[in-house]
């Protein structure tokens, strides 16, 4: 240590900060990300995103929380694992966006996106039944969303083809699932 | 090895195709692939986009009740979350400790879990598979198209090799088809953004549909539910968006494979493919035991 003075970069405050926050949750180092961009050359949806992978993990190296949590980009992502794949310091963007949909879902931050109402429903389903019905998740997701034009011809080319039976299957031990749903909630919660 | 047939949700809906089909080229190698009892849906990305611990918590509960046999799986995406939680949990004692504390029971994360790919080429083996094929599908170039998730990310899955993956194409081969050599094999066709934001999936098909056909491909082969719905079911609106023509059938991998053993049609399920196939199968002289 040079003569008692403080250091400049306080690494310990990294604990509070939105790179500690997504590394709590995540696991990934955003810290480790050194720009190369390799990340952002392979993401599928880097070229219509309003923030690209190397620039939203640099984001958040630099605690911009709020522009963050509200992008488009951290909906876009397909969660196709390009990006971790090939980041030379292991860092996982896919990861890093799983934490920052929740982190933006707990912080209430408007989502530009029906991602968190298809989550949603998705989840109840298997909360219910165990298993997911395709025909009664869609109906139930153009319910929350009222987006009931989109792809309306696309449901009936499905039934002629036997793709969207009537009738899902569905296992017992309802009262079970539920409760592991409110086991996980609250140890998940950090 | 004894497996048990994990199927998942969309194996019950909209790839009822994928299913029997799966199941008709077992029967035909002699293969048991029994359903895993009471099984429930993997989480998919609902889950791990939304909660980390539920998201390992629901693949442990079914895992955990495979009693020592090889949990096989079909869907990509199933595969995908299946293998993630085993990785998370078997290398995380702390983790292991809270599944085991929602779930109900203790689970270490130990069960073996393969991709029908894996099991065909590795366990059941090429030469097994060339010998069960009666009706070669000469003259049939296939574009072998994995997807994000069977390949990716390596260290979890294991599958193959990460960026240019080979096992579809050497099944394919022994089904006497030619694969052809093309650079999109691993690329995204946007998953379930098919539902929240179609004009991802419209991009990304579109892309791919383009790359098989430069590479001189007669169709497409998958290995994945939400591949195949992407590209089969929204091709006309590809075409109709980008002004290209490409009439490329899609087809899972086990309905190839099945015509190529003589599977009885109605098992391989080809008239729930929404491009349809028989003109082109008609001009290769390829058909199915009717
Ligand atoms: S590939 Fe990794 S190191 Fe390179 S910019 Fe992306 S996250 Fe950073
Ligand atoms: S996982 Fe998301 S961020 Fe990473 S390459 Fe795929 S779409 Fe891009």
């Amino acid at each position: 240590m040079t003569g008692g003075m403080a250091p400049s970069i306080e690494i310990e405050s990294i604990g509070g900060s939105l790179a500690g926050d997504v590394q709590a949750r995540s696991g990934t180092s955003p810290m480790s990300c050194f720009q190369c961009a390799k990340c952002s050359s392979g993401c599928p949806v880097a070229a219509r995103a309003d923030i690209k992978p190397h620039e939203l993990v640099r984001m958040v190296q630099m605690d911009q929380r709020e522009a963050v949590l509200s992008s488009r980009f951290i909906w876009e992502c397909t969660s196709c694992q390009t990006c971790a794949t090939r980041c030379p310091q292991n860092v996982s963007v896919a990861g890093m966006n799983d934490a920052l949909r929740a982190m933006s879902r707990a912080a209430a931050a408007p989502a530009p996106s029906t991602v968190p109402a298809f989550t949603e429903v998705f989840l109840d389903a298997v909360r219910n039944r165990g298993r997911v019905s395709e025909l009664a998740l869609m109906i139930r997701y153009k319910l929350r969303t009222g987006r009931f034009f989109e792809d309306a011809d696309k449901a009936p080319v499905m039934l002629k083809k036997g793709k969207l039976p009537l009738f899902g299957t569905q296992v017992g031990g309802k009262s079970e699932r539920k409760a592991l749903f409110a086991r996980a909630a609250k140890g998940g919660a950090k | 090895m004894s497996y048990t047939f994990f199927p998942g949700c969309s194996l019950e809906g909209s790839a009822k195709d994928f299913h029997s089909s799966t199941m008709a080229v077992a029967a035909k190698l002699g293969l048991g692939l029994p359903e895993l009892k009471d099984w429930i849906c993997c989480g998919s990305t609902a889950a791990h986009a939304s909660d980390p611990l539920l998201a390992d918590a629901l693949p442990a509960k079914s895992l955990s009740a495979a009693g020592g046999a090889t949990v096989a799986v079909a869907c990509a995406a199933c595969y995908s979350r299946l293998k993630t939680a085993n990785h998370h949990i078997a290398s995380d004692a702390a983790l292991r400790a809270k599944v085991a504390e929602v779930v109900g029971r203790d689970y270490d994360g130990r069960t073996p879990v393969l991709h029908m790919l894996e099991i065909l080429c590795r366990d059941v083996g090429l030469d097994r598979i060339a010998a069960a094929v009666s009706r070669p599908l000469s003259g049939l170039k296939v574009a072998c198209y994995y997807g994000c998730l069977l390949a990716r990310p390596p260290e979890i899955t294991n599958f193959d090799d990460a960026e240019n993956p080979t096992l579809m194409d050497k099944l394919m081969e022994a089904a006497g088809a030619e694969p052809v050599d093309w650079p999109y094999k691993t690329e995204c066709c946007g998953a379930s953004a098919s539902i929240t934001d179609s004009s991802i999936v419209l991009d990304l098909g579109n892309k791919i549909l383009a790359m098989a056909q430069t590479a001189g491909a007669d169709c497409i082969v998958t290995a994945c539910p939400l591949c195949q719905l992407n590209l089969d079911l929204r091709q006309k609106d590809m075409e109709a968006r980008f002004g290209r023509t490409y009439n490329l059938p899609v087809f899972y991998f086990t309905q190839l494979l099945g015509l190529a053993m003589g599977c009885p049609a109605d098992k391989l399920s080809l008239a729930s493919l929404v491009v349809e196939p028989q003109a082109l199968l008609q001009a290769k002289g390829i058909g199915a035991e009717a």
